[in-house]
This record gives C-alpha cells, structure tokens and sequence, in this order.
C-alpha cells in the first residue's frame, strides 16, 4: 500500500506548496495603503488614454486593472500604486 | 502481492486509455492549479484538460469493458446498497470501478467541466474582469480539489479493504483476477 499513501502525500503537499506561493501576475513594494494614489486618479488617467474599465482591485500590492484599451482589446494590467506606472507582466504589454 | 502466499493471477483491467486518461488528467488538473495566475498558459492547461475529460467520456461508451459508464454506473438505490454494505464491512469487491467510485467519477468529470466552461467564461468580453465569474471559478476549482482529496481517500480506503495496491492498478491496468465473492 505503500505507493499509495507516497502518491497521495505527494499531491497533497504539491497543492499546500502551491498554496503558499499564491501571487498574482506581479508583485508591488508599495508599503502601507495610506501612502498610495487614489484607485479613482488611476482610473481617470486610463479612461483618458481611451481605455474603457471593467474592475479595479488590489493584487500583491499593485493594482489589477480589467479593462478593454484604446483599440478595444481585452487587457489585463498592473500599475505601481505609488507611481501608477505600468507593472509589466506576461499579459500586458503584449509582445 | 502478498508476501509468504502463493503468487495470485492477475487480469487485465484498465485499458492504456484509460489510464493515460487517468494520469494526464491528474496531471492537467495539477498544472492548471499550480498556473492560475500565469495567464496564457493557465488558459491552455484549462483547455487541454477538458479536453482529456472530453476524450475520456466518448471512451466511457466506445471503450474497452471496464472502460464504459455502463459498466461500472448503478442505480441510485443499488449504490445507496453498496454503501450500506461498506459501512457493515461486507462490500464485494468490484473488479470495475466500485458504484460509490463510479459516482465520484461522474462527479469529477462534471466539475472539470464546469471549471472549464466558467474559466473560458472569465476571458469572454461580456464577463471579462466580472468579479462573481471570477469567484464562481475558484469555488469550482477549489470544490474540484475537494472532491479529488476525497477521491484519494476512497482509492486508499478500498485498497486497504480489499488488500490490493488500487493505484499500482491504474498504472499498470491489472489487478488480482476476481475471486468467488466478486463482482466481476
């Protein structure tokens, strides 16, 4: 029985590592929230560049902004809360 | 198998597609899990392993015996039975899948599918960035995980009960040839 219980330990403790590691696309070394621009001047600053917004949240210190862009493709960005410059990741900017 | 006794037949169970199946899934679900924030490639393990589900029903009625729904699916009351019978310690064993087994089976088939189909979902225009699709698809996945500990945990209890290595069997597809008592 003993391929059993290893095969069944294995799994279960690939998926408690994986728990532990759970972040998002990107991370953001922005310290405490009072110290960060306001989500609505983000908000503004995208829908000016011609970027309709879906929802904006809070994602490993960064805001996680769903929207669709200027040419009205689907986006999924990260913007530094302090500075909101674009956090570059794997889905946006494309290559 | 067992050690001192004499050596045991084996009979060939679970067909090689079966247990590709069996073992790519496993693999999909883990990948999928491990990726969920990687994006692209999360989309693409998502699909694959619907597919595998896919691939794996249309078996479930083209397959080998032991391989078919029709095999191994009882009715309600004859698995509401069985599992009176596992809680009296008097459950045969089944050579197929085991009726409380088969209804996991189904019950996992389902969710990988609508795991899918609410991911897929997440990425269309209408709900893109919608915060209870989002949410709808991690109560699924996490419900799916749930269901496959628990599909372990039945694949240890009835190895255990019946003495024999369950998932050696889904490797190798063979397991002790049916004795007087089971259900073959």
């Amino acid at each position: 029985m003993k391929p059993a219980i290893l095969v069944s330990a294995c799994l279960i403790s690939l998926f408690s590592i994986a728990q532990l590691h759970a972040t998002g696309l990107a991370t953001c070394d922005s310290g405490p929230r009072e110290t960060w621009q306001a989500q609505e001047k983000l908000e503004k600053i995208l829908v000016d560049r011609g970027w309709k917004i879906r929802r904006i949240k809070e994602d490993g210190g960064c805001y996680e902004v769903y929207a669709f862009d200027e040419k009205g493709e689907r986006v999924e960005a990260y913007f530094h809360p302090k500075t909101l410059d674009l956090v570059p990741t794997s889905r946006y900017p494309r290559k | 198998m067992t050690a001192g006794g004499p050596e045991r037949s084996t009979i060939r169970v679970w067909d090689a597609f079966v247990r590709v199946a069996h073992w790519t899934l496993v693999a999909g679900i883990a990948a999928s899990w491990l990726s969920r924030h990687a994006g692209d490639w999360h989309e693409w393990l998502g699909y694959a392993t619907l597919a595998i589900v896919l691939a794996r029903i249309a078996w479930g009625f083209a397959g080998t015996s032991y391989a078919r729904f029709g095999q191994f699916v009882r009715s309600p009351a004859a698995t509401l039975d069985y599992a009176r019978r596992v809680l009296a310690h008097a459950e045969s064993r089944h050579i197929g899948h085991n009726p409380l087994g088969a209804y996991m089976i189904l019950l996992l088939i389902l969710m990988v599918i609508l795991v899918a189909i609410s991911g897929w979902l997440a990425t269309t225009d209408t709900y893109w960035g919608v915060k209870w699709v989002e949410e709808l698809h991690e109560g699924l996945s996490n419900t799916l995980l749930f269901l496959v500990a628990l599909h372990i945990a039945g694949v240890v209890f009835s190895s255990l009960r019946h003495r024999e290595n369950l998932v050696a069997a889904m490797f190798n597809g063979r397991k002790r040839a049916p004795g007087r008592d089971d259900v073959a």
